[in-house]
């Protein structure tokens, strides 16, 4: 007794480090996601108020950019209406489905933290809950796909960005149709890859990448970004880098897209997995 | 004792302000973020008991933790080079030894050369540990390391600017 008592007086420090690193583990392994930390919850309202603040104060500086961006958009739109209204070039305006819009909800939104140096990259938006955010909604600015909600609370939600190295995202080349999956490197924050393009489909340096509407989570047809470089590596698949169409350094106004049929189809579809 | 409470707990909420607020938010090249706060763990005195040393890392890790969404990743990195900082303490210990004292370590104790070196290594074995766990695999190898390099060169510089201004205090 008394040598155990000798032996954990003089090893007290190890005893201790092994306790604390397997503290730290099981939070960095055991709870996995965002839901689970309890404790985490509640920090997540202080530190998403402080958050917001200094993204206030560094929106503030930004705020002609924005402008001008909005503008642009404004224009674009406006084009796009008055070419519906006169119906002007109709034969070569693609014919919207009515019934899409009905499938689709719009929430419009700000990110008030965001990360692009790290590995796994989380977008924070001011939108939660209570507007009628939830898991599994796509994330979107007027440049392109964004990100996926992963979690939310109240106010808040949490988006697993396209800079992610766990992020897979189905995505098609919009000239001839061929999907694939879309996913990031870790390395440069204004690049992603997308693999499993087979070598036989002929596709060119600044062809342009959408979603494919696969994971029904995004809708068809969003903006993921053009193809900027590839390479016919020794498999059957070619190795293409994608520049995303989003700059995720200065990313700030978004649009959060629930899909109300999202249930519906995972439920039909996982009776066949 | 009282007084080196007041003092490290001061230097404790400054270093976590600065890190949350102004080094999360640089981010050179896109992806290099600087670590200033690791400072604290540095400085604290030599004879700081190791379950304590222990102790106040892991919580300066899981605050940086809560607040920028990383879940034990800090706490984990920060405890282990509070395991280690008595080994590579006595490992570039001046030839004199070390003054037993509660006054703390700084760039001004032993020589500017020496606190380089002892930040350096520390800061390394963080980052390598941090930015290696984060990932959790082996493949990029280079590309995780390089950022390692990188991260640690600029996060040793952080400290060392930050170390001046407080020795200019």
């Amino acid at each position: 007794m008394r040598n155990l008592l000798n032996f954990l007086a003089k090893y007290n420090h190890v005893i201790v480090f092994i306790l604390l690193e397997s503290l730290a583990l099981y939070l960095i392994f055991g709870a996995d996601n965002y839901h689970n930390i309890k404790f985490y919850k509640g920090f997540r309202g202080i530190s998403a108020n402080i958050e917001k603040s200094v993204s206030n104060s560094r929106y503030y500086f930004g705020l002609k950019e924005v402008n001008d961006r909005l503008a642009t958009e404004n224009n674009a739109l406006k084009e796009r209406l008055a070419m519906l209204t006169t119906g002007k070039e109709y034969s070569t305006w693609e014919v919207i489905d009515t019934s899409l819009g009905r499938q689709y909800r719009f929430f419009e939104g700000e990110v008030i933290n965001n990360s692009v140096n790290r590995q796994k990259n989380y977008i924070t938006i001011n939108r939660g809950q209570k507007d009628g955010i939830d898991k599994d909604m796509a994330v979107i600015s007027a440049d392109g796909a964004v990100g996926i909600i992963v979690a939310s609370s109240k106010n808040y939600s949490v988006a697993m960005s396209l800079l992610n190295i766990d992020m897979r995202m189905s995505a098609r080349i919009k000239s001839n149709g061929y999907f694939g999956s879309l996913s990031w490197d870790g390395v440069n924050y204004l690049e992603a890859s997308l693999s499993e393009i087979p070598q036989h489909v002929s596709i060119n340096v600044g062809d342009t990448v959408e979603t494919s509407g696969y994971s029904s989570i995004f809708p068809e047809g969003v903006m993921v970004g053009v193809i900027s470089d590839y390479y016919s590596s020794g498999s059957d698949f070619y190795d293409i880098s994608v520049r995303l169409s989003v700059d995720f350094k200065k990313l700030r106004h978004i649009n959060v897209i629930g899909n109300r049929l999202l249930e519906e189809q995972t439920e039909l579809e996982s009776s066949f997995e | 004792m009282i007084n080196n409470i007041i003092k490290y707990g001061l230097y404790a909420v400054i270093l976590v302000l600065v890190q949350l607020l102004a080094c999360n938010n640089i981010q050179f090249s896109g992806y290099i973020n600087p670590y200033v706060y690791l400072l604290f763990i540095l400085i604290l005195p030599v004879d700081t008991p190791s379950w304590l040393l222990l102790l106040v890392a892991f919580l300066m890790g899981l605050i940086i933790d809560i607040f920028s969404g990383t879940f034990g990743l800090h706490a984990f990195a920060t405890t282990f080079i509070a395991f280690i900082r008595p080994t590579v303490l006595g490992l570039i210990a001046p030839h004199d030894g070390y003054q037993s004292s509660q006054s703390g370590l700084s760039i001004g104790s032993y020589g500017f050369k020496w606190f380089l070196i002892y930040s350096s290594i520390l800061v390394f074995v963080h980052h390598f540990v941090l930015f290696f766990l984060e990932v959790f695999r082996m493949t990029n190898f280079f590309n995780t390391f390089l950022r390692v390099l990188l991260s640690s060169i600029f996060s040793v510089l952080f400290i060392l600017l930050f170390e001046l201004i407080r020795r200019g205090k």
